[in-house]
């Protein structure tokens, strides 16, 4: 339970805002770095804790692509195939990459290691193709580096899983 | 009229209210804007972009501050370079606006189109279909042929449970947010939200219960698509079929105008039945709103139970007989019993029946018992005198306002008055709620007391005192107040223990005070009034309007009882001195108190006329098949006084007959006049006889005016589907203090409270409950709990009970199996007992009680 485990960034949290709605981002933000991901239950303890309606709370995570309402993979791509980044061949890129991984747009790899996903402007549009990774950018990619990465990345969670 | 400012529409000046919304003024002036998010009673949010217009102010010279002119000598205007939403604008001087230009037309199109691009073609299935304003803006604007490919059509699910009351299909949803700031904004549960972004923007709840407010009905009023459908409706008629009938909810005292939607239907024989009941607007009682229980509970018009023919007990067996045959019967019996007979009028008779009743009583005796049911509240004089003042509008009350509700759960007895009541404090009203524990418009008060059952009255008669300490007291107005000098002295030195909620009542310019009876006795009620209507004459807070005295009764038309001389005070004696014939309208005591169970039980004779075979009706010698509501016409009266007509909606059910008639023509055969032959001729009887009511007539009670916001009409979406008002807006009867040269009076009140050693039950009322109506409507069964009792955590662990547990309730000697309730809710020492949850009478006053745990 956040409540119990993180009471002090609870209330640090909550002391930055007049009101404990207001905290909701930030505690959503914690529930998904605790869980990994905001299921049903997640949120209605996060609403519990902001004294808000669950809805509102499910509201929010909806609206917001750095929210995740559902399980992702160790690495969560999010390729932005908005217009800008359209024009210079994201959605291509986007494509192939799902092919290269052997998933559906949305969807995780058999392995658990990746999800990719299209999300709006992230505000880079003039190093498109782009990407972010667990929330780290990649810019003017192709898929000679994107083959790269996901090496490396694929490497690294060996490494750990040995570990 | 408020300021003013010119504003111009389209070359047309117009002088509208200043600092009202564009969208608004446009609609005053005859000018339609269309709108999809915008709705008149919600704040302005810009979704839609369906309002666009050119717009333009005046420059004004800043050295000057006078606007300056062009070479004609007109004003120069300056243009927003691109088309502006007038829902967010609010208009000002010199205003100028263009609806009517190419450009306009042009962006109108396109916003249509792209809302269009994903829609589904449902209209033919669609239940919105005829009355909704995307087809009509559709016709109205948008190319004939989209451009979007089919194949990226959004295909989403179209039959979303949003609790049981609500569907909702997401294809077709326009994502206006209505919905959703309905919820938020207007009743403050905000159970409904978007989820997701751009072309997947969905309206979800995961809350828990789901979309369960009471007000969820409306929302299917002010979807401007086919989006929000009700259970009860849902797939059931098309708009155009029906033929909209005026009518008033018979379910509670705000007397809501209801529109029953009607048609000749193969399910009721070909006869005129009601497929649903929709809002009717009346923005002096429930603007455009109505409850669900109104909404839904409309089904005992025409359910199977309803009593067809006159039944006459023959031992054991009922045996069904001509009317005839019935009326001989009573009619022999009354003239024996003379002044042993007791007449009970139930809280759903309308007035005409009440007035029939009464000189059918008149014929037995020259002093008939009238009694009224249910009789936990009095005090109709300190209405009389104190009551609203005609022209009040809760919509009017704000900053400079104050209300207090006082002994009532609000929302569950009046809600669509709790509903106005909220959204005065969200204007800033200053709201006090008093009661002997926690109810929902808490969450609302400015200040919330929370007393001891029993000291209500002593709570009330301390904000008198106050107002006398901190010289509140209105001298021109106690000039005509007779007792005040005396009430004042008797004030002095009483101690205020909740001085802050007074002061809160006492500041404000404006006060209504709304009087329940929860955990009185009849006579701390009567003093409860009294204490109100102190207060309210004191500090001169009557005799105009949003000023005065409410009395939340139980029931569509308590007030008219009282007003054509029945009284609570009457059924009070009858336990005192049972009669040997009872005459029963419409009520059913046997469900709520077991004396008077005793009482029916030893009578000689009993008749009752009804729609069901109520517990009550179970006792009868006679029972006599009553029309509801939907098949005749009549009159109520609200808890504000205001007389409002309901029209015939539906085919008669039956030999049944309006009860007035039933009652004239057991009269007739007592040596009466020949019964009259419509109600409008018995309501013109009572407005010769019953001086309040002599300005009640039905062509009077008819009339209507134009109301803002112009709701209904071709432009649903505007206001939704609420129905423009064409029966008429009622009338209020005047109180006391409005007639300059009435003479008022006041005295000091009883203080008595109660002591109760342990633990006492205290009756609280529920809107979903198996009243004899609702009980009918079975769509609402999921929302009607099994009979409760709600105890307070500590007398639980003392006791040793938990939440959900069944116990065993000792109360007026009776025992009760209940499900305990343990939710911190109740005050120690308390048990909650709801009433009307089941048949079976439990308490109907404040009483001493035990309660058992069972089992080990
Ligand atoms: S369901 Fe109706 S009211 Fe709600 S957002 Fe959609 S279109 Fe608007
Ligand atoms: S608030 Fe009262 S009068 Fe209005 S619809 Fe509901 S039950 Fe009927
Ligand atoms: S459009 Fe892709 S980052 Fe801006
Ligand atoms: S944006 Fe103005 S009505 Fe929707």
């Amino acid at each position: 339970m956040l409540a119990e485990k993180y009471a002090d960034r609870i209330e640090k949290i909550f002391s930055k805002y007049p009101d404990k709605r207001s905290g909701i981002m930030d505690l959503l933000y914690l529930a998904q770095e605790e869980y990994g991901w905001l299921s049903e239950d997640t949120l209605r303890e996060v609403a519990a804790l902001c004294d808000v309606d669950p809805t509102q709370a499910h509201s929010i995570a909806g609206f917001y692509t750095m929210f995740s309402e559902k399980p992702k993979g160790t690495y969560w791509l999010q390729v932005c195939t908005d217009l800008p980044c359209a024009l210079r061949g994201a959605d291509q890129f986007y494509q192939e990459l799902c092919a290269y991984l052997d998933v559906d747009d949305g969807g995780t790899t058999s392995d658990g290691l990746f999800t990719v996903e299209q999300v709006m402007c992230l505000a880079a549009c003039d190093k498109a193709p782009m990407l972010q990774c667990n929330f780290h950018y990649y810019e003017n990619l192709d898929m000679d580096i994107i083959k790269g990465l996901i090496e490396q990345w694929r490497a690294q969670a060996q490494q750990e899983a040995a570990e | 009229m408020a300021e003013t400012v010119t504003i111009t529409i389209d070359g047309q000046q117009f002088q509208v209210p200043k600092g009202i919304n564009l969208v608004d003024a446009a609609k005053m002036s005859g000018t339609d804007i269309p709108v999809f998010c915008y709705h008149p009673k919600m704040d302005p949010v810009g979704m839609c972009r369906m309002c666009l217009v050119e717009l333009g102010s005046v420059v004004t010279n800043r050295e000057t501050g006078e606007p300056d002119v062009d070479d004609n000598g007109d004003p120069v205007v300056r243009w927003f370079p691109k088309l502006q939403t007038a829902c967010t604008q609010t208009v000002s001087e010199g205003m100028v606006v263009r609806g009517a230009t190419q450009r306009v037309r042009d962006a109108r199109d396109d916003i249509l189109e792209f809302i269009l691009t994903s829609h589904p073609l449902d209209c033919p299935i669609c239940d919105k279909g005829g009355e909704c304003p995307l087809q009509n803006l559709t016709m109205a604007y948008g190319p004939g042929e989209s451009r979007f490919v089919f194949d990226d059509k959004i295909r989403l699910d179209k039959h979303v449970p949003l609790g049981d009351l609500i569907y909702l299909d997401r294809e077709r949803c326009i994502q206006c947010a209505r919905c959703t700031r309905f919820c938020d904004e207007v009743v403050g549960d905000d159970v409904l939200a978007f989820h997701e972004r751009g072309r997947r923007l969905q309206i979800v709840t995961i809350s828990d219960p789901p979309f369960d407010t009471k007000f969820s009905g409306n929302t299917t009023d002010i979807c401007p698509v086919g989006a929000l459908t009700t259970a009860d409706f849902r797939f059931g008629a098309r708009p155009w079929e029906l033929d909209e009938v005026p009518s008033i909810c018979p379910h509670c005292p705000v007397g809501c105008n209801i529109s029953a939607s009607t048609r000749l239907d193969r399910d009721f024989g070909g006869k005129k039945v009601i497929k649903r009941i929709m809002p009717r607007q009346n923005e002096h009682v429930n603007e455009i709103w109505i409850c669900d229980k109104g909404r839904f509970g409309h089904h005992h018009a025409r359910a199977e139970e309803r009593l067809t023919t006159p039944l006459l007990r023959r031992g054991d067996e009922w045996v069904a007989v001509d009317w005839d045959t019935a009326y001989s019967e009573i009619a022999g019996r009354l003239k024996k019993a003379g002044d042993n007979v007791a007449f009970l009028a139930g809280n759903n008779l309308s007035n005409e029946d009440l007035w029939e009743l009464r000189k059918l009583a008149h014929r037995t005796s020259n002093t008939p018992r009238l009694g009224v049911w249910p009789a936990f509240m009095t005090g109709a004089d300190a209405v009389a005198q104190a009551g609203v003042g005609t022209g009040t509008r809760l919509q009017d009350m704000g900053p400079d306002s104050a209300i207090l509700v006082i002994a009532s759960d609000f929302e569950e007895e009046a809600p669509v008055w709790w509903l106005q009541v909220k959204q005065a404090a969200d204007r800033g009203a200053k709201v006090v709620v008093a009661n002997g524990r926690p109810t929902k418009l808490d969450r609302y008060a400015t200040e919330v007391v929370h007393y001891e059952y029993g000291d209500a009255v002593a709570v009330l008669n301390s904000f008198a005192a106050r107002a006398r300490s901190k010289n509140k007291i209105d001298a021109d107005f106690t000039a005509r107040v007779d007792g005040a000098a005396e009430l004042e002295a008797e004030l002095k030195g009483t101690r205020v223990p909740f001085a802050d909620a007074a002061e809160t009542l006492l500041d404000a310019e404006d006060l209504v005070i709304f009087a329940g009876g929860e955990g009185l006795t009849l006579d701390q009620h009567r003093e409860l009034m009294q204490a109100a209507a102190n207060l309210l004459l004191l500090t001169g807070h009557a005799g105009k309007p949003n000023n005065g005295l409410v009395p939340v009764w139980p029931g569509a038309n308590l007030q008219g009882a009282f007003d054509l001389g029945f009284s609570a005070e009457t059924t009070a004696a009858l336990a005192d001195q049972p009669p040997t014939v009872w005459f029963i309208g419409s009520a059913d005591p046997a469900a709520e108190d077991a004396a008077l169970v005793q009482s029916l039980a030893n009578a000689e004779f009993v008749v009752v006329s009804t729609q069901f075979m109520t517990p009550t009706a179970a006792h009868a010698n006679v029972i006599l098949p009553a029309q509801s509501f939907a098949e005749r016409e009549g009159t109520f009266t609200n808890g504000m006084r205001r007389v409002q007509r309901f029209y015939t909606a539906q085919g008669p059910v039956g030999d049944t007959l309006p009860e007035w008639r039933i009652y004239a023509n057991i009269g007739a055969r007592l040596g009466g006049d020949k019964p009259r032959i419509s109600a409008a001729l018995v309501m013109r009887d009572i407005t010769q006889n019953v001086p309040r009511y002599a300005a009640m007539a039905y062509p009077a009670l008819a009339a209507v005016e134009k109301q803002f916001p112009d709701v209904g009409g071709d432009d649903l979406y505007y206001g939704g589907t609420a129905y423009t008002n064409t029966g008429g807006l009622g009338i209020q009867w005047p109180a006391n203090a409005e007639d300059e040269s009435a003479r008022l009076q006041v005295r000091p009140v009883q203080l008595d409270g109660y002591q109760i050693e342990g633990l006492f039950a205290v009756p609280v009322r529920v809107l979903y409950d198996r009243s004899t109506l609702f009980e009918q409507s079975e769509m609402m069964h999921t929302h009607v709990p099994e009979p409760f009792a709600e105890i307070n955590n500590q007398d639980a662990a003392h006791i040793g009970i938990v939440d959900g547990e069944v116990i065993r309730l000792n109360v007026n000697g009776a025992q009760h199996l209940l499900t305990a309730r343990v939710n911190g809710q109740a005050p120690a020492g308390v048990v909650l007992v709801p009433q009307l949850l089941s048949k079976t009478p439990i308490v109907i006053g404040p009483a001493a009680c035990a309660i058992e745990k069972i089992g080990e």
